[in-house]
């Protein structure tokens, strides 16, 4: 094979057969020799015996997609030929145990090149186990494609250095039996991807989204583990000490939302996050935080449904989720594009929390939350913390403080508790400037709905002072811009639909893609224009029934009619929408 | 630790501007009173205080009490008020609320929050019936009473909130009885001074729906326990009164204090959340960066 700018690897087995370890080798060789990496991994709700694996799209420049077809695989127990040798990309790489996989393979597909290691035979030294063989194969894989096997022996030395030298020296040994085996043997297939040198971070979106919430002043932070939202607890956790943090892990999502409620209305930073299923039960506590105006962040990580669903895999089916609950009450949904993004939504969506005084939903999907990517470091110092009309401190000799003052912006001038003279209840029945209820006896009065004319108003208010400051993003469209055909997508599939666009445009058709970041509130007016600007639109959703596009038919009356859907519970790959756009005959060259 | 004022605090200070609702007689007012006695007599500043309630009769509460107040959701004031208390732990918070709102609906969160122990208090106001609903059973309604959802009578046995929160780990468990001011306003003491979760059921009964448990019957069907010799640091024998069938005790049962759940945190919550400064400097936003490279 002549040289070339990316390949795509696949290592597959079952789980506990040490596939997220391997993948970490091999990301990290890849993000410290400043290659790109755009890495999916598939596993099921199981800790032991399923199927897993992990595809990794190495590039030397940014890589958009995790692709297709796999250029070399890495199979580490008998039944990964099956699985993986069909989706092989001609001429591809096969690396496997001869204790694992007995099988002639060449049965299979005659066009793959296999090359059997031997583990017994090469690491026949003392302190190797069996579990080691993918350590072995990864520095054949290593070798193979020629990256920096450097970054192998660092690796073991960090991760291994606290459980002892023997226990670093001999995964290096095994690493480097591998290493040499390859060199011996593997000659025909040659990539010699070169990287930049710039050392990237390797991270998935849930490590992003933690980030960026520390850089945003996050203080507490409550959850319920529910996959694939628990990356977000789990990073969290690892930093509470040293950041400072309150994280709880609460009894379930009900307490969890409540929680936040509590710390935000105490006047600090506080966020959640959850899968769908978990935000349904959520949704309660997300009017109180609306009524009670008590800045909030909930992430909720979309997975296949309905209920319990497809739990392992990807969907974007939550917008009419995010977007219920009882009555009426200001918010925003943002559902961020990419990894860089999710740190930079993240710092956003408490900034506009406090700002606005709203829970804010940042909808994530379980390829965002859970995907690894390398990313350049993240910029903490372009984070600001802005927190809009918050008061830590009032006088006692001024006015009587009123909770729910009655503004033109719907904003209310914010006083933390813990104020001589200043006391206020804050209700989640309807209430008036002070927070009196005037929902019991006074009910149906006249002063009750001269009360409940004004507060509700007033609530719902901020949505338009939101798009009033510009707070909310309208849809980008990149490339041209009177293309024949528009690609519509929103939140994660934004790395696709660039890739496929791409591909669609080096054959020649006139493509160009309209993305959403800032799914609510929506400005109406300005968005029919961009709409009604495009030529033909065709909705790109990871979902059944196209809910962006009735979100966008409900705001603004313009109704898109065509759309590439995928609800099996995969992700988009860039192939896959070219592929569609190309079989639909959504365009014509 | 929340501290009391130098200004010297009485009952006034906590007289809200808004009269109860409640029907006249009913057990809530007594609740009231006391609460605002207990906390003017602790000489606690009202604006230190933050009562977070539930919904229901009297989850309206806070309205009614000149302190900071949250009136929020049905079983969930105590998730919110241990959010509140650890993101502010100068402030002393308070939760309450029905005996539907924190033995039926929300009694998941009781069970963890008295394993927890967050330094806060929790006062429940059991009248044993469903009274904002219009008179249906409650978690404490006895086995065979008839009520409007079961005019048969009621097939269930009711809950035990003692036992149950001694079980729980509850780090301080008693019962009073609203129509008995001068017990009911030590009890609220010992229970705001001490240092964790502190439990108090408190009989309130309903004079519209529930004529069962009357204040009438629980003059007749009360004693005290402290009165009675229990040693209240002793849990085998606060099971015992919480089991004992007949005369209701009240008073004491249980009280031990035991690290609170911020106390392995110290660094943490050196000074409330609420005081510390937000984001990360330049030196630990590199650390973070560095964790991935």
């Amino acid at each position: 094979m002549s040289e070339k700018r990316n390949v795509i690897v696949r290592i597959a087995g079952a789980a506990g057969d040490g596939i997220a370890s391997t993948g970490e080798l091999f990301g990290k060789t890849c993000s410290r020799m400043g290659l790109h990496v755009m890495a999916y991994n598939s596993y099921q709700s199981a800790i032991r015996g399923g199927h897993v694996w992990l595809q990794l799209n190495v590039g030397e420049e940014k890589t958009r997609c995790h692709g297709e077809q796999p250029e070399v695989a890495l199979l580490l127990n008998k039944t990964s030929p099956e699985v993986h040798i069909p989706d092989m990309k001609p001429g591809g790489i096969v690396f496997y145990d001869v204790s694992k996989i007995k099988d002639d393979l060449t049965v299979m597909r005659d066009d793959l090149n296999y090359y059997a290691l031997d583990f017994k035979a090469l690491c026949d030294f003392e302190g190797t186990s069996p579990v080691m063989v993918n350590v072995m194969l990864a520095g054949a894989l290593i070798q193979a494609i020629g990256l920096d096997t450097s970054v192998g022996m660092e690796f073991f030395e960090e991760k291994f250095s606290k459980k002892g030298q023997e226990i670093v020296d001999v995964n290096q040994k095994v690493f480097n039996a591998g290493i040499e085996w390859a060199k011996e043997n593997v000659k025909d297939f040659s990539v010699a991807l070169k990287g930049d040198g710039t050392k990237r971070m390797f991270l998935t979106g849930n490590d992003a989204f933690g980030m960026g919430f520390i850089a945003g002043g996050l203080k507490s932070y409550a959850a319920y583990p529910m996959s694939p939202a628990t990356g977000i607890l789990h990073y969290l956790s690892k930093q509470a000490k040293k950041c400072k943090l309150l994280v709880k892990q609460t009894e379930d999502e009900l307490a969890a939302a409540n929680f936040i409620i509590g710390s935000g209305q105490a006047g600090v930073r506080a966020a959640t996050a959850t899968a769908g299923g978990g935000f349904c039960l959520m949704v309660e506590a997300l009017g109180l935080a609306g009524m009670l105006e008590v800045p909030t962040v909930f992430v909720s990580v979309m997975r296949g449904g309905p209920s319990t669903g497809i739990p392992t895999k990807q969907e974007q089916a939550d917008i009419k989720l995010v977007m219920g609950g009882n009555g009426d009450f200001p918010r925003i949904v943002i559902a961020p594009k990419d990894t860089d993004d999710a740190f930079v939504q993240a710092a956003r969506a408490l900034n506009l929390a406090e700002k606005y005084q709203v829970p804010v939903i940042i909808l994530s999907d379980l390829f965002l939350s859970e995907h690894y990517q390398t990313v350049d470091p993240f910029d903490f110092s372009k984070v600001t913390i802005e927190r809009g009309k918050y008061m830590r401190e009032l006088p006692k000799d001024a006015a009587r403080y009123k909770r729910y003052e009655v503004t033109d912006d719907g904003i209310s001038p914010r006083l933390v508790p813990g104020h001589e003279g200043h006391m206020y209840c804050s209700g989640s029945d309807e209430h008036d400037e002070d927070g009196e209820l005037v929902s019991d006896i006074l009910a149906g009065l006249p002063r009750a709905k001269e009360v409940r004319l004004k507060m509700h108003p007033k609530r719902m208010r901020k949505e338009e002072t939101m798009l009033k400051e510009n707070d909310v993003l309208p849809p980008e469209i990149t490339g041209p811009a009177d293309a024949k055909l528009t690609l519509m997508g929103w939140g994660s599939t934004f790395d696709y639909i660039e890739d496929a666009c791409e591909t669609l445009r080096a054959d020649g058709l006139s493509v160009n893609h309209l993305h959403f970041t800032d799914l609510y509130p929506m400005d109406k007016e300005k968005v029919k224009e961009i709409l009604r600007s495009c030529n033909e639109i065709v909705a790109v959703e990871n979902n059944m029934t196209n809910q962006m596009c009735k979100l966008i038919l409900g705001e603004t009356g313009f109704e898109i009619t065509r759309s590439i859907n995928r609800f099996d519970g995969e992700p988009f790959t860039g192939e896959y929408i070219v592929n569609e756009v190309k079989k639909k005959e959504l365009i014509n060259a | 630790m929340p501290e009391t004022t130098d200004r010297e605090i009485t009952v006034k200070d906590f007289k809200g501007h808004i009269n109860p609702d409640w029907c006249p007689g009913c057990g809530d007012f007594g609740v009231l009173n006391v609460l605002q006695r207990s906390l003017a007599e602790m000489n606690i500043a009202p604006e230190d205080v933050m009562i977070v309630s539930g919904i229901g009769c009297s989850s309206n509460l806070p309205g009614f009490i000149n302190t900071y107040g949250m009136h929020t959701l049905h079983g969930r004031s105590l998730p919110i008020a241990q959010g509140f208390k650890l993101a502010n732990h100068g402030m002393h918070v308070i939760a309450c609320g029905g005996d539907g709102d924190g033995l039926g609906i929300g009694v998941g969160h009781l069970i963890h929050s008295m394993r927890r122990n967050v330094d806060m208090t929790y006062i429940i106001m059991d009248n044993s019936i469903y009274g904002l609903t219009t008179g249906q059973t409650s978690p404490t309604s006895g086995f065979n009473m008839k009520t409007k959802s079961t005019p048969f009578g009621n097939p269930e046995l009711p809950v035990n909130p003692m036992a149950l929160a001694i079980s729980a780990g509850c780090s301080f468990v008693a019962r009073g009885f609203s129509g008995n001011p001068k017990q009911l306003v030590e009890i609220y003491k010992a229970a705001i001074k001490h240092k964790g979760f502190a439990f108090i059921d408190t009989f309130s009964p309903c004079v519209t729906f529930n004529k069962v448990n009357t204040a009438q019957y629980y003059r007749e069907n009360t004693y005290d326990i402290q009165e009675d010799g229990h040693d209240s640091s002793d849990m085998q024998a606060a099971f015992a009164r919480a089991m004992e069938d007949g005369k209701i005790g009240t008073g004491i049962f249980y009280q031990k204090e035991r690290p609170t759940y911020e106390t392995p945190e110290k660094e943490t919550f050196d000074i409330p959340l609420v005081d510390q400064p937000l984001g990360v400097d330049e030196k630990l936003a590199s650390e973070l960066n560095a964790q991935f490279l």
